[in-house]
């Protein structure tokens, strides 16, 4: 079952001597239940491509199908209730709204499409980030780690078909890292969620199911069953080609 | 820095346009009004520059005020002392005068002409036209009763010409006379401009005057002689009963008169200077704030590179600077073109006022920079301040804030001023009349800038309280708390709405209780009186109106009343002739002490506000002055404040006594019972069909017009409050606008999680609507206490009745509402362009 899939996408940015090539001809499928880790170098194109995959940007080529749903057909309106609906997304950082309260910050989706939260699943979403009492505080008086186990949290409550998230460790330390991407994890493990993750970092990658490279905007590898070791590896080796 | 301030204003153009148009709105005014005044004031000097004769000579008249109003003879100079001064050695001649106000023209339909509320004046034809202040253009000189001139103007508004019969009613009959002569004002006189119609002398003293005389003499001197030892020597023969002034005292004193007339307007576009100026404070103090929250990364990082504190704060007051300066020069720009309008304007209605070239005055210009750029200076200096204060690690952080000052220290200060306003009026409440309506004023300003100082505090409860019944939905909820994030700027916002609302619908309450005390007073004191007959503007007409009312059938009685001005001692008065039993019936009189009925001449029934201020009592005699001497008067009686009767009142015969004249000012009319007033009424104004200013209302129409100045006054208030809440939004429009740039990644992030563009417009209004709400609500609340209060302490000042029109107030409230709505438009319209990806990638 492929919950995310992508034809052909090209991202262009500028014309003439400018041009970029964000994405080129990318065609990936992301499984149903499967935790993918993106990697690559700096300016290859991983933000990009998770933009266009959740419903963020407009490729310039190729389609984006969610489901049955070519996302690259759809209006801005159409689009918008669709990221409300079905999608979760997760950024590096500033994720929640200064002026809401952690739980409220979590049920927004929700509370933007008028729906009442599934008092269960909501139950346990919110035990599985063990914020504890700390629910009703803003997040201004949260930690980082906290801040973005929040986050998750809101990207989980609409049961989307797929969650995004784009360096959501980038600005953690090891432990509070550890506590996110644990998270994520158990959401694929338990709830049988899609996650789609971009990372820097060998030890996130290791918690996905399958990692991919990007490099210059092309998809170059992939590694099934990664470990932190295996995608040191193929790191280096992918670096070693570049300089090759 | 001021090279940094510069490139800020550049590059967040947008943001100082609201701010700008702020400043320039109040400089529009101030200038409008400065040039104006300089314009009308060039132009009078100039005219008035040798142009009449070398020396005046009027009558002196015992009353300063002495206005068209009276029913009493104008004071006037004999012929015998023309003479007498021609004898005068030094003087070459003399010329006997004859210039009045009273009289009235009837256009072609038989309809007074309209006059632009000028007096119409009446003048006997003079024997030097170099000294007359009017010269015939067309015709030739009237001669006798069956001939007149008429000024240019009102010839052409009336469409009269050479020829034509013209009807004219004076204060002593009506007459009809041939057109003889066109006239046109050679002056910047009093009469200048104003309709004027010419009789030969003769026949203007016995049409104007009712008998012979002069209002004034010329004196011509003969050449070389010095004019300051002639005065001196006619001041002698003239005796203290007239003044002898030169021509430049003359000239002087009609300068003073005409600015006095057109003073009021520099005052009240000196008003809307101050609104537009103060409000404008507010949006100024905001903005700045929010600039500099947002640019506080910059600011810091400035810090850190090196500059220093003071550095940093003249950067943003630099801002302030260009603001000032680009604010200023487009308001006096803007000020001109006021200014320049408002004589086109008057030029438009025909009134010759004097013309000169726009005057801009290095005073108007230095004034409107000074104001202009002090005034958005010391609004931009507080967040100046705070910007200097940031330290410069703040650049490092990625959460960069100011450092917030409590408001602990405000909000004491302003519980205080609360405490002190409550006291003020505690104070004025027990006093009485105007000296306590001043303090009020002066209560209700503390209570403003009380509540402003609290407001933040009350902002934060209130908000929520006033958000309620727009339900509880994600939009609703995340824009109140816009609205509570930052209780200082929705505080300040609210403020300019508030101070706007305060100060209309003070004057709302005011003005409406003055109708309501108007329509009390006159049902009131108009007891048994189905017709009330009246002139316009007040002024007297003739006895034999009365006389043909009274022959008409099913009218039972009609009692007169006439008037003129006096003085006690040092007040103003006025002073009335009534029918025995007027105030029986017709008037309805509440007798305190004394009597009111058989007065004897000499004997005097005086209102209580009068003699309270008077001092008076029954019993007491007092001197009352008027045009024709002083005279000896005894209390006989003592009534309750009257509408109607506001005067110190004689008996008929009393009053002619003192020398009033024949003619009425008012005529109470009782129909018999059984007959319908609809069907006298008819009759009635056939019968007055030569009296075409008179006027025959029963009691409603009557009551109406008296309410009309009050409507006029709501006018001038109606204009206020739009411009008041002009720049109020202006406010809220920039205050939301910039909460929406400074929240851009916020915003990028509602979108990215599925906030469509209607939740985002809905969340942008609720904010908008709570700011609004909020200055509207407070502001009502103070302007209907210092309206309640002010009627309070003039109750037996014409504001006998308390009236708050709930409907307006409520009224007045759904469009604060509303314009919250509109606020939010051009703000959610930018917000909701944004692109979700670049606002996420904001700093
Ligand atoms: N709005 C834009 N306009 C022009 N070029 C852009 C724009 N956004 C991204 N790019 C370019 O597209 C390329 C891919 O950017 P992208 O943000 O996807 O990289 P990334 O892999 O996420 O890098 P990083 O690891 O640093 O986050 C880069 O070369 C970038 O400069
Ligand atoms: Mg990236």
């Amino acid at each position: 079952m492929v919950a995310v899939r992508t034809v052909g996408v090209g991202k262009r940015y500028g014309g003439g001597e400018t041009r970029i090539d964000a994405l080129d001809d990318v065609s990936v499928d992301f499984g149903r239940g499967r935790f993918t880790a993106i990697m690559g170098p700096s300016g290859s194109g991983k933000s990009t491509l998770l933009h266009c995959l959740a419903g963020l940007d407009r490729p310039s080529a190729g389609q984006v199908w969610l489901g049955d749903v070519e996302l690259t057909r759809l209006d801005e309106k159409a689009l918008t209730h669709l990221r409300r609906d079905r999608i979760g997304f997760v950024f590096q950082a500033f994720n929640l709204v200064p002026t809401l309260s952690a739980l409220e910050n979590i049920t927004l989706p929700l509370d933007l499409a008028n729906r009442k939260p599934d008092r269960e699943w909501l139950d346990k979403v919110i035990t599985t980030i063990g914020l504890g009492d700390r629910l009703n505080h803003k997040p201004a008086e949260l930690s980082g780690g906290q801040q973005q186990r929040v986050a998750c949290a809101r990207a989980l409550v609409s049961r989307p078909d797929v969650v995004f998230a784009d360096e959501p460790t980038g600005n953690l330390d090891s432990r509070s890292s550890a506590d996110v991407l644990g998270f994520l994890h158990r959401s694929v493990r338990e709830f049988g969620q899609t996650v789609v993750m971009v990372t820097h970092d060998p030890t996130a990658a290791a918690y996905a199911d399958r990692v991919l490279f990007l490099a210059d905007g092309r998809l170059e590898s992939e590694l099934p069953d990664p470990t932190a070791e295996s995608v040191l590896d193929m790191m280096k080796q992918l670096d070693a080609h570049e300089a090759g | 820095m001021l090279k940094l301030g510069l490139r800020s204003v550049l590059a967040h153009r947008l943001r100082f346009v609201l701010c700008t148009v702020a400043v320039m709105l109040g400089i529009g005014f101030v200038s409008g009004a400065m040039i104006f005044t300089d314009t009308l004031s060039t132009a009078l000097k100039k005219n008035f520059a040798g142009s009449t004769a070398d020396i005046t000579v009027t009558p002196v008249s015992a009353l300063s005020d002495d206005t068209g109003t009276s029913s009493a003879r104008p004071a006037t100079l004999s012929s015998d002392l023309a003479h007498q001064i021609a004898a005068v050695p030094g003087v070459a001649g003399t010329d006997p005068q004859l210039l009045t106000t009273g009289p009235q023209i009837l256009g072609s339909d038989g309809k007074p002409s309209d006059t632009y509320g000028l007096p119409t004046y009446g003048a006997g034809w003079p024997h030097d036209p170099r000294t007359a202040p009017f010269k015939l253009i067309d015709g030739k000189a009237p001669w006798g009763e069956g001939q007149l001139g008429l000024d240019q103007s009102t010839a052409q508004r009336e469409g009269y010409e050479l020829g034509d019969k013209v009807k004219v009613v004076t204060p002593a009959q009506a007459v009809t006379g041939t057109l003889t002569a066109i006239t046109t004002p050679v002056l910047a006189g009093a009469a200048a401009g104003a309709p004027l119609v010419t009789f030969d002398p003769a026949t203007g003293q016995r049409l104007l005057l009712g008998g012979p005389g002069w209002t004034s003499i010329g004196v011509a001197i003969q050449p070389g002689q010095d004019s300051a030892a002639v005065t001196k020597a006619i001041e002698a023969v003239a005796g203290k009963d007239a003044t002898v002034r030169t021509a430049a005292q003359v000239s002087a004193d009609g300068k003073n008169a005409l600015d006095d007339t057109f003073g009021g307007f520099s005052t009240v576009l000196l008003m809307f200077a101050g609104l537009a100026l103060f409000v404008g404070a507010f949006l100024i103090v905001n903005t700045f704030a929010m600039l500099v929250a947002q640019r506080s990364r910059e600011l810091a990082m400035l810090r850190a590179i090196g500059a220093s504190r003071g550095q940093v704060t003249g950067t943003v007051l630099a801002e302030g600077l260009v603001i000032g300066a680009i604010g200023s020069t487009l308001g006096l720009l803007l000020g001109g073109g006021v200014a320049a309008g408002l004589q086109f304007f008057y030029q438009r209605l025909d009134l010759a006022i004097p013309t000169a070239v726009l005057q801009i005055s290095p005073e108007t210009i230095i004034t409107c920079y000074l104001l202009g750029i002090g005034i958005t200076l010391a609004a931009a200096y507080p967040a100046a301040r705070r910007a200097g204060k940031l330290p410069p690690v703040a650049a490092m952080r990625d959460d960069a804030m100011l450092p917030e000052r409590s408001i602990l220290v405000r909000v004491i200060i302003g519980a205080f001023m609360l405490l002190m306003a409550a006291t003020v009026y505690a104070i004025a409440v027990n006093l009485k009349g105007l000296p306590a309506a001043v303090l009020l004023g002066l209560g209700a300003a503390i209570t403003l800038l009380g509540v402003v100082m609290t407001s933040p505090l009350i902002s934060r409860y209130a908000v929520r309280g006033l958000m309620s019944p727009f339900g509880r939905k994600a939009p609703v909820t995340l824009g109140r708390r816009n609205a509570e994030r930052n209780p200082r700027r929705t505080s300040a916002t609210a403020s300019a709405l508030m101070i706007s609302l305060a100060l209309v619908s003070g004057l709302v309450v005011i003005a409406s209780s003055a109708k309501a005390s108007v329509d009390k007073g006159i049902t009131d004191a108009i007891g048994t009186s189905d017709l009330v007959v009246t002139r316009d503007g007040g002024n007297p007409f003739s006895g034999q109106v009365r006389d043909r009312i009274a022959e008409v059938p099913g009218i039972t009685s009609v009692h007169r009343v006439r008037q003129m001005a006096g003085k006690v001692g040092d007040t103003s008065v006025r002073v009335a002739g009534v029918d025995e039993g007027t105030l029986d019936g017709p008037i309805t009189a509440q007798v305190e002490a004394g009597t009111v009925s058989g007065l004897q001449p000499g004997q005097a029934i005086v209102p209580r506000n009068l003699a309270r201020t008077l001092d008076l009592s029954v019993g007491k005699a007092f001197q009352l002055i008027t045009t024709t001497g002083t005279h000896r008067l005894t209390v006989a009686g003592v009534i309750a404040p009257n509408r109607q009767l506001n005067a110190i009142a004689l008996s008929l015969p009393g009053y002619t006594a003192i020398g009033g004249a024949a003619s009425d000012s008012t005529l109470y009319v009782e129909v018999a019972d059984g007959t319908s007033i609809a069907t006298v009424l008819p009759t009635v104004v056939a019968k007055l069909q030569d009296y075409p200013a008179v006027q025959v209302r029963d009691q409603q129409a009557y009551a109406k017009g008296e309410r009309g100045p009050i409507n006029a006054i709501l006018g001038v208030v109606g204009m206020l409050l739009a411009l008041a809440i002009l720049i109020a939004v202006l406010g809220i429009v920039n205050t939301l606008a910039l909460g929406v740039v400074e929240r851009t990644r916020e915003i990028g992030l509602l979108r990215a999680i599925g906030m469509d563009r209607p939740q985002l417009r809905r969340m942008l209004q609720v904010e908008s609507i709570a700011i609004a709400l909020l200055g509207a609500l407070l502001g009502l609340v103070i302007g209907v206490l210092f309206g309640a209060s002010i009627q309070q302490v003039m109750a037996d000042d014409g504001l006998a009745v308390l009236d708050i029109p709930v409907l307006q107030l409520v009224i007045a409230v759904l469009v604060a509402a509303a314009v919250g709505v509109l606020a939010a438009v051009w703000p959610s319209r930018r917000a909701a362009r944004l692109d979700v990806l670049r606002a996420i990638a904001t700093e």
